[in-house]
């Protein structure tokens, strides 16, 4: 097989970096330019039929004197804020329970990414069921204790909660890499603790925690990014930023401004709030991964 | 503070209550799926129904065409794995034999690449492949494969590339081998538990994608399965048993997948100290049966 070459007789370094080609192309194709124009369009009133006309800074204002844009921000972040730090945390603490071999080890492990292979749309409708007020699984387990359940996703104060809850089940990633993570660290430095008396707790919290810390907090960050995309689609099929708003997130914001009113001009000044953070991110991650060299020198890489 | 230690029955038993609580969603889902239609659903916590029954399924073909979804499901998983394979390894590979100072800045591109929020590139792409004339088509639901998918699968071959030994290359330079004889007869065969993996994450991505169908498929022959069930909601309000069925239909191969390559799985997940762990691993693989 392939002892032809059909390239022409470029050197071998040449022949290597060609193998780059597909993927470079493919970033500016569907990353590069799309970003650098919706970045653009902000400047402009654009319905994706007629050509686009200028509009100064007039789309930034509609987007950020609009009510549903600040509450859509407030919600975004108070569902990423507190809860996706709790998840990676989670994550962690499952993959420390299941990190050493033992019974059935391999398909318990398998179990806790189950819940992250079932697809968003499938995912969704399942947790509007288990979350229905009168029939739904939960509440009757949660009645069957002597319990009285919220109304979740139908109460505002409790939907978006209910959110957050369901994202737990949902940590298959951050298990996979806080479980490469611990695999390795040495495992002679927790038996040398465990001689010296120290306990479980106190292993975990001295000696486990702050080796694998740059990973956690880089993973929290990759999570924040893509919890705004994953929590578009349960939010869609699940309450549709209902009830009362309390579930409008960013993305719904710009979904419903860019597809369904067609003003992709002021879905895009939107947008710029996204970018700003997401600058601030790589900022923040890069200066992290100097901080602890994680990156291409060592065999920590693990993102 | 109390000192917690565990026996080796008390770590299993508490891997064992964890597990189960992962599996709960899935459990209530295939279960409300099994309830025979017309027959109240129970106001009492019950796990699994007296009689289940498998016909919501077929009653669900007959709402929709759940069958060309599942196809439509199955060609964008397929093509868009293939696609993610081959790109994702031509890059990782070309990437690994860089010198230091090219690698380290394709590592820090895949990274800012990694953060760009996704739905800044919504209306953009449409845009975009409104131009390339892949409205409407499942190209537009294929095209993330172009850039290997996704940044963080080039990130993981290149990372198994790495691991190959220099003199290996180079061996195999000097017998004249040509840079696709080299990715084919030796980076591919050593870096298979990778090749697994991605393959296992970028499927489950390609099936489960419902923004892409969502924004750039309008005709109906199109839809996958993601948005079939979205149409199916519409369609049949508060017939849970009903939207169960649909659900666990569509996660059907997934969960299947899943158990196939679950001995894979853990050596993917195993990525540490090889030497160490290998022989275990192995092992491992070699008791489910699928060890060569």
């Amino acid at each position: 097989m392939f002892r032809r070459l059909p390239l022409p007789n470029f050197n071998y370094q040449t022949r290597l970096r060609l193998l780059l080609l597909p993927y470079a192309s493919g970033i500016v194709v569907l990353v590069l330019i799309p970003a650098i124009i919706s970045f653009g369009l902000a400047f402009f009133h654009y319905d994706g039929l007629s050509p686009p006309r200028w509009a100064g800074n007039l789309n930034f204002i509609l987007a950020y004197t609009d009510e549903l844009f600040n509450l859509s921000l407030q919600n975004s972040l108070a569902l990423i804020i507190l809860p996706i730090p709790l998840r990676v945390f989670g994550a962690f603490l499952v993959a420390r329970l299941m990190q050493r071999n033992g019974r059935l080890i391999n398909w318990l492990r398998a179990t806790i990414y189950l819940p992250s292979a079932i697809p968003g749309a499938a995912y969704a409708l399942a947790w509007l069921w288990i979350f229905n007020p009168l029939y739904g699984p939960l509440n009757l387990l949660l009645q069957s204790i002597g319990l009285v359940p919220p109304a979740w996703l139908v109460d505002p104060g409790w939907a978006k909660p209910a959110l957050i809850l369901m994202s737990f089940w949902q940590i298959g990633e951050g298990f996979l890499v806080s479980f490469a993570a611990l695999q390795d660290m040495p495992p002679q430095l927790e038996d040398a603790a465990k001689i010296d008396g120290a306990g479980t707790w106190g292993i975990l919290r001295h000696i486990t925690l702050p080796l694998v810390a740059p990973i956690l907090l880089l993973l929290t960050f990759r999570d924040a990014i893509l919890s705004f995309q994953e929590s578009f689609t349960y939010i869609l099929l699940m309450t549709n930023g209902g009830p009362y708003y309390s579930t409008y997130t960013l993305p719904l914001f710009v979904y419903e401004q860019g597809f369904d009113l067609l003003q992709f001009g002021v879905a895009s000044a939107a947008l710029w709030v996204m970018y700003a953070v997401t600058g601030l991110i790589v900022v923040f991650l890069y200066i992290i991964a100097r901080q602890w060299n994680i990156g291409t020198t060592d065999e920590t890489f693990v993102l | 503070m109390r000192r917690l230690s565990f026996s080796n029955g008390g770590v299993f038993l508490a891997r064992l209550l964890v597990a189960l609580l992962f599996l709960l969603p899935l459990l209530w889902m295939i279960s409300t799926a099994l309830y025979p239609a017309g027959v109240p659903l129970p106001t009492s916590i019950q796990l699994w129904p007296d009689q289940p029954t498998l016909a919501n399924f077929s009653r669900v073909a007959e709402l929709i065409p759940i069958g060309r979804y599942t196809l439509n499901s199955l060609v964008v998983a397929v093509l868009g794995v293939g696609l993610t394979l081959l790109t994702g390894s031509w890059a990782g590979l070309g990437m690994a034999r860089l010198p230091q100072a090219g690698q380290r800045r394709w590592v820090v591109i895949s990274l800012a690449v990694l953060m760009v929020p996704g739905i800044a590139l919504w209306s953009t792409r449409f845009f975009i492949y409104e131009q390339l004339g892949w409205i409407d088509s499942l190209l537009a639901l294929i095209a993330p494969a172009w850039m290997g998918t996704s940044p963080f699968y080039v990130l993981m071959f290149y990372r198994a590339f790495r691991r190959i030994p220099a003199a290996m290359y180079d061996a195999a330079r000097l017998d004249g081998t040509g840079v696709l004889q080299l990715w084919w007869h030796v980076a591919l065969p050593i870096a298979r538990p990778t090749l697994v993996g991605v393959g296992v994450l970028a499927f489950l991505f390609y099936w489960g994608d419902f923004i892409s169908p969502l924004l750039y498929i309008s005709n109906p022959d199109f839809f996958t399965l993601p948005v079939a069930l979205q149409l199916f909601q519409q369609l049949s309000r508060s017939e849970w048993a009903l939207l169960m069925a649909a659900a666990t239909w569509a996660t059907f191969v997934p969960l299947m997948l899943f158990i196939l390559v679950q001995p894979y799985f853990a050596r993917v997940s195993d990525p540490g100290k090889r030497q160490k762990k290998r022989a275990g691993a192995d092992r491992v693989a070699t008791s489910h049966g699928t060890g060569r």
